[in-house]
């Protein structure tokens, strides 16, 4: 299956950026349910209803009727209740298929009590009433880029007739970019050109080899293991040491999603990826992104995951030249 | 030694806390049907009471394997039916156990769907649910304002339109027959000298388009002290049903029973037992499953295998329902005045004009009264006057002695007297001044019901009047009675529901009320929470006074605008500056630690109060 960055996963809402209106969101309302509670309720009014109109009794008809305004009651309410609420959520920016991640969820309007929860997967109810700002819990299922989610509600309040089921689409203010999850894989750590590490953002690589080439005034945001003591001591000011530059290793990973199994690929060229950069190696990624080839140099796992968050099926940037190439491919 | 034990504890399956209050409601509402219930099985109300009672905390507390939801739901079914079983049967004296049934069953729903929805767990950060008393009341007093309304606005519709026009109701006992009122019992005679029993017992209702006496029978034979018919028992004519209708051949001397207009009565009996069919004037059709047979006189009354003798088989019971097609011409005075000219038939003169058993001074006052009056219905309008101004109506009235004519008694002794004497006393007048006249008993129209639109008859409502031919238009009533207060006077019955009828518009209109109050309630709860806030807080008070300017100048504050932010966009949006020191002071007074000065807000009250949006 494959992500879909402008239209699909769960509940994906085509054009919408960051800012979109967080109000009003088209909704589409789907049916309730009718409980045990209303059959109870619409036999009696029925019953009596009949059996009072033919006899003429009011007390039977009353009982009917009685029983028929529950009825009534009890499918209008819900309805009613739901139709006024708007749902507004914020959700974090990046997140991995299975992990939890907390939706900000606001809901304007009043009702008594409801339920809500988040679809795609529907994950479970959560008890509120109405207004409310609260945390949703909710577990993504699906790669790609989503800029809206889909909400639903629930209420069966008062009488509990009939359970009212209301799905909401939820334009996000900024897109949420699901990457897959990395399956487990081994680092490659292989060397690299060097002169292909500017191409990146700045890392810390360590290969291991405590080379001191220098020591310089502390900065802060220096690590503390850095910290040159006995200088230090020399100087009465903080100096930290700087490490001669490791020899550059890491892979080029080519994720080709055209292929039957591509969020397999997707995960393995995560785990790939995840274990390289732990491993302190780079990562330059080659995808298909938007329509075009991506190939870039990685800065750091989340980067990862929003590219693959992004990729989709097609043909993927080419590798630079000299690096270790590694083709993931569906 | 004694050792801590570790042993896992048995599993004992109980119904969740939520749903421990559900049984007090399902309790009362299941105690009610079962309190109904008994009586109907003539069962002490409160064995049938606690039984039901018991049912529903059982039902609710002692089915744990069951969810607790669905044995309530079921618990309620089962008393619905109950309740659908007993309710006609319930009488004016238990209708509210029907009440509190029903209040109980919407308890006992709201009480279970809130216990369901706690059993879902919290969304974090969210709303916390409304108390759950306070969720309750709101809602059961909404509910049972539409309950109210729908109550008054279909019931009367669907029984009105929907309800059959024939119905066979109950078999009555021999102790419904026996102890019903005599004036729903056919009798040979009307005995002057016993005091009618009249309570406020519902003996029948009449779906009519307009009120009419309901006339029973008729007596023509008068002793001086009771009214007999002079037809025989045996001389009964029985009358053949097409299906459930029953065609009543006319009187032939009635003409505006041939040629009237048709007027349509449905009887509903309310009593244990009748065996008269009510009707207004005059019948000429009835829609029943009994057999019916027609004295010469007209009067209609069930068939019973020993004439004149109570059966309870052969009566209408208690939810009986039977329908009357009457007949009569509209007249007016001049007409009556005019019908002297035709002469009364031979047959009518015989049996109804012939001089009563009555003493001479009777006959000379009739004839004194009449004097001068020169047609039938003035000198019957002359009587009528001459009743109201010289006689007094009272159900108190001394009983004349035995051995003494009534009538007499009454005009020139007590002058006081019932309806029985009043009308007697017209006939027996009439009759002595040549005119045929008949006693008449049945039932005045009784008070309309303001919910079902039917005319409600209660056993006070039994009447006497008279009835007076006219050549050529047949019988038309008089009722003398009618210039004082009679017997059937409407008063406010004793049943609380009657009375919730009676005053159903008033009601409805405060139901209203009460509903947009409800509504309302959170509205005013937080603009008076606003209220008091801004009294007592400086900052929550200019908070309220910038709102209000900017609102004045178009320009509401946005949710997360901070004071600052917003009074700074006012600033520039109104062009005074001084607002922006106004935020500044509030955002002090909000946040800052020290707060904000005295002679800063002393500034700020200022701006708010000079700045012109």
């Amino acid at each position: 299956m494959s992500p879909r960055t402008d239209e699909g996963g769960p509940g994906v809402a085509a054009g919408h950026g960051p800012g979109a209106a967080l109000r009003g969101a088209a909704a589409h309302q789907g049916p309730g349910d009718l409980t045990l509670t209303s059959i109870v309720l619409f036999t009696l009014g029925a019953y009596g209803v009949a059996a009072g109109a033919a006899t003429g009794q009011e007390g039977v008809v009353a009982v009917g009727v009685f029983a028929f305004t529950l009825f009534a009651i009890g499918i209008l309410w819900p309805v009613w209740s739901l139709s006024r609420l708007t749902v507004s959520v914020v959700a974090p920016t990046d997140a991995v298929v299975g992990d939890p991640v907390e939706l900000g969820i606001r809901i304007s309007g009043r009702a008594a009590r409801l339920d809500v929860r988040a679809l795609d997967p529907p994950g479970n109810w959560w008890r509120t009433s109405a207004p409310a700002d609260g945390r949703l819990p909710h577990t993504a299922a699906r790669r790609g880029v989503f800029r809206s989610v889909r909400i639903q509600l629930r209420t069966s309040a008062p009488l509990g007739v009939f359970v009212r089921t209301r799905t909401l689409r939820v334009m996000l203010p900024a897109p949420i970019a699901v990457g897959p999850r990395p399956s487990a894989a081994a680092a490659i750590l292989q060397p690299v050109p060097t002169e292909r590490i500017s191409m990146g953002s700045p890392v810390i690589v360590s290969s291991g080899v405590d080379t001191v080439r220098a020591v310089r005034p502390y900065a802060p945001g220096d690590p503390a293991r850095l910290v040159h003591w006995p200088t230090s001591a020399r100087r009465g000011e903080l100096v930290v040491r700087e490490h001669e530059p490791p020899p550059a290793v890491g892979v080029a990973l080519v994720v080709d999603l055209r292929g039957a199994t591509p969020e397999a690929a997707a995960s393995l060229a995560a785990g790939i990826g995840r274990a390289t950069l732990a491993g302190g190696g780079l990562v330059w990624c080659g995808t298909y992104e938007d329509g075009a080839p991506v190939g870039a140099t990685v800065a750091d796992t989340l980067d990862l995951e929003r590219r693959l968050a992004r990729a989709a099926p097609g043909p993927p940037a080419s590798p630079p030249d000299r690096w270790p190439v590694e083709t993931v491919s569906a | 030694m004694k050792t801590a034990d570790t042993r896992p504890a048995p599993p004992h399956r109980r119904v969740a806390p939520p749903y421990r209050i559900v049984a007090l409601p399902a309790a009362i509402a299941l105690g009610a049907v079962g309190g109904i219930a008994a009586e109907h099985a003539n069962v002490p109300f409160v064995f049938g009471a606690l039984a039901g009672a018991a049912a529903g905390v059982l039902g609710v507390l002692a089915l744990p394997s069951i969810p607790t939801r669905r044995a309530t739901v079921v618990l309620l079914g089962l008393g619905g039916l109950a309740a659908l079983r007993h309710a006609s049967f319930a009488g004016a004296d238990r209708s509210w156990l029907l009440v509190v049934w029903a209040a109980a069953t919407m308890l006992t729903l709201v009480l279970v769907d809130r216990a369901d929805a706690e059993t879902v767990p919290a969304l974090d950060g969210g709303a916390a649910l409304p108390s759950r008393l306070g969720e309750t009341a709101r809602v059961g007093g909404i509910i049972a304002i539409v309950v109210a309304i729908a109550a008054v606005a279909f019931v009367p519709t669907v029984t009105a339109r929907l309800g059959r026009h024939v119905w066979p109701g109950l078999a009555p006992s021999d102790a419904d027959a026996f102890g019903s009122p005599s004036s729903l019992k056919s009798s040979p005679d009307l005995d002057l000298t016993t005091r009618p029993r009249l309570s406020d017992a519902v003996v029948f209702t009449v779906d009519a388009s307009r009120p009419d006496y309901w006339r029973g029978e008729t007596f023509d034979v008068y002793n001086g002290s009771s009214w007999t018919n002079s037809a025989p028992d045996d001389d009964q004519t029985f009358l053949d049903h097409v299906g459930t209708k029953v065609e009543v051949p006319a009187d032939p001397y009635d003409v505006g029973a041939e040629n009237g207009r048709d007027f349509r009565q449905t009887f509903h009996v309310e009593a244990g037992y009748s065996d008269v069919v009510f009707a207004a004037p005059s019948a000429r059709e009835v829609e029943t499953d009994k057999l019916l047979h027609q004295r010469p006189d007209g009067t209609l009354r069930i068939a019973t295998p020993f004439h004149g003798e109570v059966d309870p088989g052969a009566g209408f019971g208690k939810g009986a329902v039977y329908t009357v097609t009457s007949r009569s011409l509209p007249v007016t005075e001049n007409e009556l005045r005019a019908a002297d000219v035709r002469p009364v038939p031979e047959p009518i003169t015989a049996q109804y004009a012939q001089l009563p058993n009555t003493t001479a001074r009777v006959v000379d006052l009739a004839r004194a009264i009449t004097a001068g009056q020169g047609t039938t219905y003035d000198k019957v309008r002359a009587i009528e006057r001459w009743l109201g101004e010289n006689t007094r109506y009272s159900l108190n009235a001394p009983l004349s002695p035995p051995k003494v004519d009534v009538v007499d008694d009454f005009l020139f002794h007590t002058r006081l007297g019932w309806c029985e004497q009043i009308a007697s006393s017209l006939v027996v007048l009439a009759r002595s001044a040549g005119i045929p006249a008949r006693l008449v008993t049945g039932f005045a129209p009784g008070s309309r019901d303001a919910l079902t639109g039917r005319f409600v008859v209660r056993e006070r409502d039994a009447h006497a009047w008279a009835e007076i031919y006219f050549a050529g238009i047949g019988w038309q009533g008089f009722d003398p009675t009618a210039s004082v207060p009679l017997a059937g006077d409407v008063h406010s019955s004793g049943s609380w529901l009657s009375a919730a009828r009676h005053n159903a518009i008033p009601l409805a209109i405060t139901a209203i009320v009460v509903m947009i109050l409800l509504a309302l309630t959170p509205e005013i709860t937080a603009a008076s929470r606003r209220r008091r806030e801004r009294r007592a807080t400086w900052s929550a008070g200019a908070m309220h006074r910038l709102e209000r300017a900017g609102r004045k100048a178009g320009r509401v504050r946005a949710p997360p605008e901070t004071p600052r932010e917003y009074a700074h966009a006012l600033a520039e949006r109104i062009g005074d500056p001084r607002l922006e020191e106004v935020g500044d002071t509030l955002d002090a007074a909000l946040y800052s630690a020290h707060g904000a000065s005295g002679a800063a807000r002393d500034r700020a009250d200022a701006v708010l109060t000079s700045v012109r949006p």
